[in-house]
């Protein structure tokens, strides 16, 4: 049975993968660490009665999963790659537009702001 | 002219099946209907009438602490988690053991709502289509409230008066559209009562809306309302401003302050206002601005009769209000359903895609099973009804 991959691909960044390290404990847990309820609602007095069940286990051998629970495992953890690796890029993303809003720019966009909105107004 | 049984069922049986799946807001609901075949339903205007029968109809609300409003990724997190337990259960309780075989068409809700929980459940409605081989039929979800609405209470032409969380319309049919003669203008009727609730701090189970009405019940001065804002404009109406306006009067009940003389007596500083006058002033206010609204409209389109669907179309008290009005008018009818199918559920769901469905309507290609936030009820061509 072969694991579920993903592919990201972004103009600075022509191809990533994500792969199942099937030894990691990462990819053998139906809770991932980037799945769980916000830390927002948990602060706030939330208690997590949503979470994921458990996997399920073979009925013949109870060391070893369903087909279904271990896709389900392996996805929580390439959803964990995916999930730190987009929220990297944000970062990096917002890095970036700091450097490029120099004051100079700024006073500009403010100058063309007005404008812009008239332009947004008439093409509808 | 319609015929809604053009489309055969699936192995030449004599019943459609849909399951329908509901999750634009913090409810994700599993129904599953059964239309017969009825001869009646090959002309006319009959689609309030297909004999529907429930074979089930489950709901899982997504409950924050009191005080908290449902944030969209954990809401539809709750949904991703719920969905495989509620269709195994939906499925069991309706008889089904072989899904591919049992059910004709899979409807899900396409808009409006909030984003991340209706792409929850579109992911799920997808999977199931292609796990089962099922076609499928998105549905805008105020046209599904107002077909459970019209199948329940066997409505066949009313006003639509549509009242949730985050709706309020009233609505007439016209040339195969639902219009929308009158709306709010900012936020929902059902918000403005939630976001009071979150003030108040009160539980947010069953529902807050629901906590406000019991609230309200025990109001000791009836006869004393507090004069709030009262916003109609013409056919739609604000609430926001009433809303902001009642919160500062909640926070200063609750710091006691004694400068509000509209609380506190002026020279004994005796507290002359309940949260609970409070609640029913609230809920008088905005309840007289929806009636009149929605009289309004009636006098537009000459009809005697009112259909209330949407959450907040549970509340006791609307529905009295709405009776009152109406039986001032000349054979004038109220039309209301309760908790099962005024509340977000999957049933109506699978009602309004399952009338699609018998039309022809179905998803040809995956792309068109992007869900929109923005989907607004007289968008949709309704084929199922005549001109």
């Amino acid at each position: 049975m072969s694991s579920p991959y993903a592919v990201y691909s972004s103009p600075q960044i022509p191809q990533k993968t994500f792969e199942v390290d099937p030894q990691n404990p990462r990819y053998q847990t139906t809770n991932g660490k980037t799945t769980g309820p916000s830390d927002y609602v948990l602060n706030a007095g939330q208690i997590d009665r949503d979470k994921p069940s458990d996997p399920k286990m073979d009925p013949s051998n109870s060391e070893v999963p369903t087909y279904l629970s271990k896709l389900r495992m392996e996805l929580t953890g390439v959803q964990d790659d995916i999930n730190e690796f987009l929220t990297k890029q944000m970062e990096v993303a917002k890095n970036k537009r700091v450097k490029v809003d120099t004051p100079k720019q700024k006073a500009k966009e403010l100058n063309e702001f007005g404008e812009e909105e008239i332009e947004e107004d008439e093409a509808y | 002219m319609v015929d809604l049984n053009t489309i055969s069922p699936k192995n030449g049986r004599n019943y459609y099946i849909a399951l329908g799946l509901e999750g634009s807001a913090n409810k994700l609901g599993i129904g599953i209907v059964k239309h017969p075949i009825k001869s009646q339903l090959s002309s006319g205007d009959n689609s309030h009438q297909c004999d529907a029968q429930i074979l089930s109809n489950i709901r899982d609300t997504y409950i924050t602490p009191p005080g908290e409003g449902f944030l969209p990724r954990d809401t539809a997190r709750h949904h991703r988690n719920w969905c495989v337990r509620l269709i195994k259960k939906a499925l069991k309780e309706a008889g089904f053991n072989d899904p591919s075989n049992d059910i004709d068409v899979i409807c899900f809700t396409k808009g409006p709502g909030m984003g991340a929980p209706l792409h929850s459940v579109a992911i799920i409605a997808r999977t199931c289509s292609l796990l089962w081989d099922i076609p499928l039929v998105g549905v805008n979800h105020c046209i599904g409230h107002i077909e459970m609405g019209r199948e329940i209470t066997k409505a066949e032409n009313p006003v639509v008066l549509y009242v949730s969380g985050g709706n309020t319309q009233v609505i007439a049919y016209s040339e195969n559209r639902y219009r929308i003669f009158g709306e709010t203008l900012d936020v929902a009727i059902g918000n403005c009562l939630d976001r009071f609730a979150r003030t108040l701090k009160i539980p947010n189970h069953p529902s807050p809306g629901y906590n406000i009405e019991q609230l309200a019940l025990k109001c000791q001065n009836k006869d004393k309302l507090i004069e709030l804002p009262y916003t109609v404009k013409g056919m739609d109406l604000s609430m926001s401003g009433i809303l902001a306006y009642i919160d500062s009067l909640a926070k200063d009940l609750f710091r006691g302050n004694k400068q509000n003389k509209l609380l506190f007596d002026k020279k004994t500083g005796k507290q002359k206002v309940t949260i609970e006058d409070l609640c029913y002033s609230l809920q008088e206010n905005l309840f007289a601005m929806l009636i009149e609204i929605t009289e309004r409209a009636m006098a537009h389109v000459n009809s005697s009769t009112v259909l209330i669907v949407g959450g907040v179309g549970c509340n006791v008290r609307l529905q009295e209000m709405m009776a009152v009005m109406c039986h001032d008018r000349a054979n004038g009818k109220v039309f209301a359903t309760d908790d099962r199918f005024c509340i977000d559920n999957g049933a109506m769901i699978a009602q309004a895609g399952l009338l699609q469905f018998r039309m022809g309507d179905i998803v040809k290609d995956l792309k068109e099973t992007i869900v929109t936030q923005k989907f607004r009820t007289d968008e949709v061509f309704v084929s199922w009804r005549e001109k």
